[in-house]
């Protein structure tokens, strides 16, 4: 199946159609996509100036870490989940922008960040654990964290502005 | 009544105002000052929401409230005081129709309650000695908390929904 048939077959699903046409579904799933920016965004943020040694310095970095990553991924969990339920509402309008792609692009760069944190700086965390000085590699980490989450969600709220009018 | 007419009057100032014509005249401004107000409410709501995880004993159990507040302050202060500038240049582009958005009269309500909440209880629990404080009453203090700022939150959503308005402002329109 090609992309563009997958699309359209997603577009004629009843669930699609509830979405796209139900009065309530979708202010209600985009209120908790925009909401959960609050837990998302919120600790992320959190967690980067941690790594850039701005905020929390006195904390550990391995507690810090460890009390936020719970929320942080199930905050996460819930943006991909309504996330998804909003492209389903008009896959092929949310696909033929440019802004929603380079979304994707740099959502999937942020997942990438992540995994390359955590399998060098992080992997030696105990060594920099009570150091309010954070090495090198975490502050780059956390820029391209900070840097991607600004650019993806100001593509999010440009989605909304470059979708073509109903 | 004079609050009323206080209230239209600002709105009209703001609406005639050098940046609500600005940004209401531009493409892309608007879009801009939306998305500060959007990065400002994710670190908002995180500083807002990891102290009262911790009131409620929920995050970072080992650390004193007051000490996590102290910490997070900074952030807290700066990203309101950009929610509270982007929001009002937001405001500034229809202000005469927002007098009239009951979504957005609620928000400003919650928004005040939220503010003073914030600064007076909320922070004198936060900042007081917890082992003379019952348990209970952090977690009552916390979900007040959480319960007044998601309202501001919910009343910003539904402000761009809304399409009737108040009364008869839009008579008020020139």
């Amino acid at each position: 199946m090609s992309l563009a048939s997958f699309l359209q077959w997603l577009y004629n699903t009843p669930f699609s159609i509830t979405m796209r046409e139900s009065l309530w579904a979708e202010p209600i799933v985009e209120t908790i996509h925009v909401l959960t920016l609050t837990l998302f965004l919120g600790f992320a943020v959190l967690l980067d100036m941690r790594l850039l040694g701005v905020a929390m310095k006195r904390r550990r970095m391995s507690e810090v870490l460890g009390q936020l990553n719970p929320w942080l991924f199930g905050g996460f969990a819930v943006m991909i989940v309504t996330g998804v339920l909003l492209f389903c509402a008009d896959p092929i309008a949310f696909y033929s922008t440019t802004v929603f792609k380079v979304k994707m692009i740099m959502l999937v760069l942020a997942g990438l960040n992540v995994l390359i944190f955590n399998a060098t700086v992080g992997r030696k965390i105990a060594e920099w654990d009570l150091s309010p000085t954070t090495p090198g590699g975490a502050k780059l980490a956390a820029v391209v964290s900070l840097v991607l989450w600004v650019f993806i969600i100001s593509a999010g709220r440009w989605i909304a502005y470059a979708l073509p009018p109903p | 009544m004079w609050l009323r007419s206080l209230l239209i009057a600002f709105c009209e100032w703001c609406n005639n105002s050098f940046w609500g014509h600005g940004i209401r005249n531009s493409t892309w401004l608007f879009p801009f000052v939306e998305i500060f107000h959007l990065l400002a409410l994710g670190v908002l709501g995180g500083t807002i929401l990891i102290v009262n995880l911790r009131l409620m004993g929920l995050r970072f159990k080992n650390e004193p409230v007051s000490e996590l507040a102290r910490d997070v302050r900074p952030w807290m202060l700066g990203s309101l005081a950009v929610m509270l500038l982007s929001g009002f240049l937001l405001f500034s582009t229809e202000a005469v129709k927002m007098y009239g958005n009951w979504a957005f009269r609620g928000k400003m309500l919650f928004l005040l309650a939220a503010v003073i909440y914030t600064f007076t209880v909320h922070r004198k629990v936060v900042m007081a000695d917890q082992s003379r404080l019952a348990p209970a009453v952090r977690v009552v203090v916390a979900i007040i908390s959480l319960l007044l700022w998601t309202g501001v939150g919910l009343g910003g959503r539904a402000l761009g929904y809304v399409t009737t308005s108040v009364g008869s402002v839009s008579s008020l329109l020139p």
